[in-house]
This record gives structure tokens, C-alpha cells and sequence, in this order.
């Protein structure tokens, strides 16, 4: 991967997405992140339709679960069943801690599941080590 | 065998200098208590699936995390990949692809069949002990692995 | 409605139903009941028909009826009371009967049987079957107010629950922000504003970030006996294996000696055991006292029962305290002395009687505590040899 690495984030939370982006913009590493607050508007993205016909397909997207219009789930489930999109790495992005809600995205074929902290620092180590792990050491698809 | 039910880190290599190395980092770091190799595809299989030498083992206790070289003898990592991900049991344990393979075809591949992830090995040493470092790190540490039994939740003191 | 004062006996007014077709002996036992003292208003009636009709109509307080009368069984009337739904108290009064025949009567639901001969009974007898019905009718009503309470109650504590749970749940959201924005504040502009402004700062980032951990706690308070895991056989040592692992980092840096006996199977859920056990050693490392910290774990065997032992040498608790201590949010110490939100050992007690047991702490201040509770055991559990064995020694050997 040559080029600045691309994020697709989708939350819903403009807090949340807000300091995902700040600890990303904070980075040695630069990254270029789109973000989106639904979870249609996440499928639109990556079909690159509608609004976002321009849209660049992502090298990584970080998810969220609790989505207005189409929860993360049903995003995941469809990006993983769809051949054009499955190999894209999604990382679930999510205050749950649930069990449930953990195994059943690995049965979809979530890549990685991240709980978001709820202190600062470790928000920051989390957000940091998914930049970290997925674009200075996993090798992505072209 | 009570201990095959204890894995944390599967280790699936059949390259005596890369476990070696591999051992050594995911060791120092402290990341894994119970770290089991497997050299060839079909053992790996048979681990996962609780089958032949490890019929004792249960799907209930998955190991936390699996890295998977591609090239091994007797079934391919791709194989074993395939036999993981498609089946309802084996199918949400993390598996990281550790390969010295450069072949694009390979990465496409296995991020395909459903590999977690896909890391190539380094040539240089310690590079390949950090990357190893780096990885057990992020899966182990900051990845939440599928849990099957709420009891390995640890619980807040 | 019988309008009575609490002593039957002391009711004046009666109804009666005489089933009886020679009307020489019904005047003869409406006399007698007069001479007891009771106003009497009675229907004589000799045919099943007239039974039904009169007691379709009109609600009496007790039914004196024959045994034998030319086309009806006394007894019969029972059959029509029950199938009224009516709980009128029949006596018996008749000519001869023998005793088998009338003990057969008064099981089959009779409330006595007076002889002809021997009336000067009827009075005491018809005071007694009042008193019957008014103590049956109390009854009935006590054991509804019960239910209808019991069923309220159990309302309540799910909505209770529910509530405590959902709070701290959807609480946790915008607290988290609160939380992580006011530390990002601190953090880019420590310094920048004036000294007020960082006191100020600070001042919101303690107070959200203890609420984060009191609605994790009280999250966690609530969540017991609310998750469905179903009791099944626990293996108390593997369940402090794991309890070690977790406190791995307090244990080492406190050097914490910890002696765990043979421990036994409980009937219970896993998770629980964990958290239990872990608030209890982690509570021990917590209140230390100066010399060499020492948790010593064991379990005895008390009829279905298991009786645990959490001993410290720690700093111990005082008389009048010993209760307070498994409040929920009761502290003993300010939190400069000691972190912590006074939950942990509300969550054991919960656990523990959720779970059926009792929990308690002996201990004298100075002298350590001894924690104990009970938890029932597992239906065919193996109790291992007796032995001790210390799993950590002052400088721990990894396993």
C-alpha cells in the first residue's frame, strides 16, 4: 500500500467519530478518513452510489455497532457476503462488551473487535493500536 | 488432556528458525501462558477440530489466537484456512496469517476465505520479533476474541 | 354478610335452614336455640326442591337438617352446598344414628350431629360451627391480602431492577463523554487558561470518571441473578485460579502469601463464584495491614452446604461495623485512605444469597478478618485429600 492509507469510519456518535479522527490526525502515520453516521450511508459508501459516488474504497473500515437506519451488524454481514467487498478488513469499533454482541460479529466475519474505553488515555492506546497494528504491520489488499 | 483445553496462541509453523524466533517474542513479552505448536496442516486441523491426537480437546475452549504460515507440509495453510472459516465451530477463532509469502495472490486469498488477518514475516530478525511482538500484542491485548463461556470473562475486582 | 364481633359466640341474629318434616321437632330446636340466645328466623323445608330454592334465595348462617326424611338424605345437602359453591355449615340433628354412621357424616363434611334426646348440645354446637366460619373466612382473605402483596412486591423489585440496570446502562453513554471530552480539555489546555480553569478542569474529570466507576459497579450489582445462567456444578479451585491470575499484578507488588485448601464443587454460576471471590481476596489486599499480607482460603462440608473461609491478616474491621460493611456504597474509610466505591462487598452478598447462602465476617479491629459464607454444594461433588499448599510464596514462582 503506497498511498496514504484510507479509513472508512461509521458512527454514529460525533463525539465518538470526533476523537477517533483526533487520535488518528495525531498520528506520525497519515491516514485519510471519511466518516459516516449511518449505517446505509456506510453500504452507499462503499458501493460508491449516491452521494458518494466519488468515494474511495477504503484500505480499513472501523465500525460501529449501533447504527441508526442499518446497524453495524447488517453492514458487516453485507460486506462480508458480498465478493467485491469481503476482503475489506472491518474492525468493530464498539462500547458493547457483550459477549453475545462479540461472538455473534466474529460469526459474521468481523476481522477484529475493539471495545471502545471509557477513560481518555485508553481510548487514545486503543485507536492508536488499530492505526498501528492494521497499516505499519498487517498487510492489506491492494 | 487438560492442557489442550488451556491455549491461548496456536502456533501453526513447520520452519524450526521462524518458531524459534516466533517463541521467543510472543515469550518475552509475556503474552500467552500456553503457547502449542502444531508443524504441519494436518495436525493443525485436528487441533482445531478436536479430532485424532487431540480428540480430548472441546470446542468450548478455543485458543485465543491463531498464527497460520501458509506454506506447511501435508495440507497448506490456504486448506486449513478454508477448514476454519467455513465451518460453524472453528469459524469466529482469530487467525492471523504469518507467511514469508510476497505473492499477492496469497493475501487476496486468505483474506478471502476469512483470515483475520495477514502479516508477511520480515527477513531481517528482529524485525520479525517485533512484528511477532507487535501482533501477539494487538490480538491478544487489544482484539476481543469471541468468548464461547462467559466464566473466561475476567471479572472486574 | 354475618355482622358479628369477633367472638362468634357473641353473634345474636341467626339464619337458619331447618330441613326436617316433623314440625313438632323443628319447634322444639328453634325453641332451644332461642333459650341459647339467638334471634332466630327459620325456613322449614322437607323436599330437595325446597332446599334449592330457599338457598338460591336467601343466605344462611347454619343448616340443621335430618338424616333421614321420606325423600331426601340430610347428607344430600352437601352435595347442593358444593355445588352452590356455598360453605353454610350443616349439623346434623336427628333420632338415633349410630356412631359409625355419624363419624362417616362428619367426614364426608358435616359439621356435627346432635340427637334429638340431646339437644341442650345444638346451642354450643351452632356457636362453634359460626366461629368456624368466620375464622375459615378471615383466613381466606389474609392468605389473598398475602398474594395480592407477594405478586406487588415481586412487581416492584423486576421493575426495580430493570430500572437500576437500564440507568446505568444508558447512563454510561453520555457519561463517557463527559468524561473523555473533559480530559481532553485538561490535557490541551493545561496551562493555557488561567489556574482556576485547570483546578476547575479537574474537578469535572474526578467527579466523571468516579461515576463511570459507580455505574460499572452498580451495573454489575444489578446484572447478578438478571443474566439466566442456570446453577451447574462449579469448580471453586479452578474458579480461584483464575481470581489469582486476574489480581497476578497486586498480588506480586504486595508480595501476598496466599494458602488455598482443598477446595471443593458448588452448585452455582462461575462468573459469580469468580467475582465473589475476587472481591474477598482483592478487599484482603486492599485493607493489608503492615506485616507480610497472608490470605489464607478454605471450605468445610456442612450438610448440603459448603462453609468458605476468606482469613486475612489485614487491618480488620470493628464490632458495629461488621454489618454495615455489606451495604451497598457504605465505606468506612474516606477515599484518600482507601479507593473504592463500597460495592464489592454488596456484590458478594448478593451472589451469596441469590445463591441461597449467608455471608458474614468475623473479625476484631487489628486482628484481621475471617470472611465466611456458605454456598450450596453440588449434587455429587469430590472432595479432594486433605492437604495445604501454598500457591504463592514471597517471591513468586510462575506456574
Amino acid at each position: 500500500m503506497s498511498s496514504t492509507p484510507k479509513i472508512l469510519l461509521v458512527d454514529d456518535n460525533p463525539a465518538d467519530a470526533n476523537l477517533t479522527c483526533e487520535v488518528l490526525a495525531t498520528s506520525e502515520r497519515q491516514t485519510q478518513v471519511s466518516t459516516v453516521g449511518d449505517g446505509e450511508q456506510a453500504l452507499q459508501f462503499l458501493h460508491r452510489s449516491g452521494q458518494f459516488a466519488d468515494a474511495v474504497r477504503p484500505d480499513l473500515i472501523i465500525l460501529d455497532l449501533n447504527l441508526p437506519r442499518k446497524d453495524g451488524r447488517a453492514v458487516l454481514a453485507e460486506v462480508k457476503a458480498d465478493p467485491e467487498l469481503n476482503e475489506l478488513p472491518v474492525v468493530i469499533f464498539t462500547t458493547s462488551h457483550a459477549p453475545r454482541d462479540i461472538a455473534r460479529c466474529y460469526e459474521l466475519g468481523a476481522n477484529s473487535y475493539v471495545s471502545k474505553p471509557g477513560n481518555l488515555g485508553q481510548f487514545f492506546s486503543a485507536v492508536r493500536s488499530i492505526e498501528n497494528f492494521w497499516f505499519g504491520f498487517a498487510s492489506l489488499p491492494d | 488432556m487438560t492442557v489442550y483445553n488451556e491455549v491461548d496462541i496456536l502456533l501453526v509453523e513447520d520452519n524450526p528458525d521462524d518458531l524459534e524466533l516466533a517463541l521467543h517474542a510472543l515469550r518475552r513479552e509475556h503474552l500467552a501462558n500456553n503457547i502449542f505448536v502444531v508443524r504441519d496442516g494436518e495436525e493443525a486441523v485436528e487441533f482445531l477440530f478436536c479430532t485424532g491426537r487431540f480428540q480430548d480437546r472441546s470446542f468450548e475452549n478455543p485458543p485465543r489466537l491463531v498464527l497460520l504460515d501458509l506454506k506447511l507440509p501435508k495440507l497448506t495453510g490456504l486448506e486449513v484456512l478454508k477448514l476454519v472459516k467455513n465451518d460453524p465451530r472453528t469459524k469466529a477463532v482469530p487467525v492471523v496469517v504469518l507467511t514469508a509469502s510476497r505473492e499477492e495472490r496469497d493475501l487476496v486469498s486468505s483474506y478471502n476465505l476469512g483470515a483475520n488477518s495477514y502479516i508477511q514475516k520480515p527477513v531481517d530478525f528482529d524485525q520479525f520479533r517485533e512484528i511477532v511482538k507487535s501482533t501477539g500484542l494487538y490480538w491478544i491485548v487489544i482484539n476481543q476474541h469471541p468468548i464461547s463461556n462467559p466464566a473466561t470473562m475476567a471479572a472486574r475486582p | 354478610m354475618i355482622s358479628s364481633p369477633t367472638n362468634g359466640g357473641g353473634q345474636s341474629r341467626l339464619r337458619v335452614l331447618l330441613i326436617e318434616d316433623a314440625p313438632a321437632d323443628a319447634e322444639i330446636e328453634i325453641a332451644e336455640l332461642r333459650r341459647g340466645g339467638f334471634e332466630v328466623s327459620a325456613d322449614v323445608v322437607e323436599t330437595q326442591k325446597q332446599v334449592r330454592d330457599h338457598l338460591e334465595k336467601t343466605k344462611y348462617d347454619v343448616i340443621l337438617a335430618d338424616y333421614s326424611l321420606p325423600n331426601f338424605r340430610g347428607m344430600d345437602t352437601l352435595d347442593i352446598l358444593r355445588e352452590k359453591n356455598l360453605h353454610t355449615p350443616l349439623i346434623l340433628v336427628t333420632g338415633a344414628l349410630n356412631s359409625e354412621t355419624a363419624v362417616e357424616c362428619v367426614k364426608q363434611g358435616a359439621m356435627d350431629y346432635i340427637l334429638k334426646d340431646h339437644l341442650a348440645r345444638l346451642t354450643i354446637s351452632v356457636r362453634r360451627a359460626l366461629e368456624d366460619v368466620r375464622v375459615r373466612l378471615e383466613r381466606t382473605r389474609a392468605q389473598e391480602q398475602l398474594a395480592a402483596k407477594v405478586e406487588e412486591l415481586a412487581r416492584s423489585n423486576c421493575d426495580l431492577e430493570q430500572f437500576a440496570y437500564v440507568a446505568s446502562h444508558d447512563l454510561q453513554e453520555p457519561l463517557r463523554m463527559v468524561a473523555s471530552y473533559t480530559q481532553l480539555l485538561a490535557e490541551r489546555y493545561r496551562g493555557k487558561l488561567d489556574s482556576s480553569a485547570d483546578r476547575y478542569i479537574n474537578y469535572a474529570v474526578e467527579g466523571a470518571t468516579r461515576m463511570q466507576a459507580l455505574l460499572e459497579d452498580l451495573l454489575s450489582f444489578s446484572r447478578i441473578g438478571r443474566n439466566g445462567v442456570k446453577p451447574a456444578p462449579t469448580d471453586v479451585s479452578s474458579a480461584i485460579d483464575e481470581v489469582l491470575k486476574n489480581l497476578e499484578l497486586p498480588l506480586k507488588e504486595h508480595s501476598v502469601t496466599i494458602t488455598c485448601n482443598p477446595m471443593p464443587t458448588v452448585l452455582g454460576d462461575r462468573f459469580q463464584v469468580v467475582q465473589l471471590f475476587q472481591n474477598l481476596i482483592g478487599n484482603a489486599i486492599k485493607f493489608r495491614a503492615k506485616r507480610n499480607p497472608c490470605v489464607t482460603i478454605s471450605a468445610e462440608k456442612k450438610d448440603h452446604e459448603w462453609l468458605f473461609s476468606v482469613f486475612d491478616n489485614g487491618i480488620g474491621i470493628a464490632a458495629d461495623h461488621r454489618d454495615l460493611i455489606f451495604k451497598i456504597f457504605q465505606r468506612l474509610h474516606t477515599r484518600v485512605e482507601y479507593p473504592g466505591n463500597g460495592v464489592g462487598l454488596a456484590i458478594c452478598k448478593k451472589i451469596v444469597e441469590h445463591n441461597g447462602g449467608r455471608i458474614w465476617v468475623e473479625s476484631e479491629l487489628g486482628q484481621g478478618s475471617n470472611f465466611r459464607f456458605t454456598f450450596p454444594a453440588a449434587p455429587a461433588d469430590k472432595t479432594g485429600k486433605k492437604e495445604d499448599y501454598e500457591l504463592y510464596a514471597k517471591n513468586p514462582v510462575s506456574r
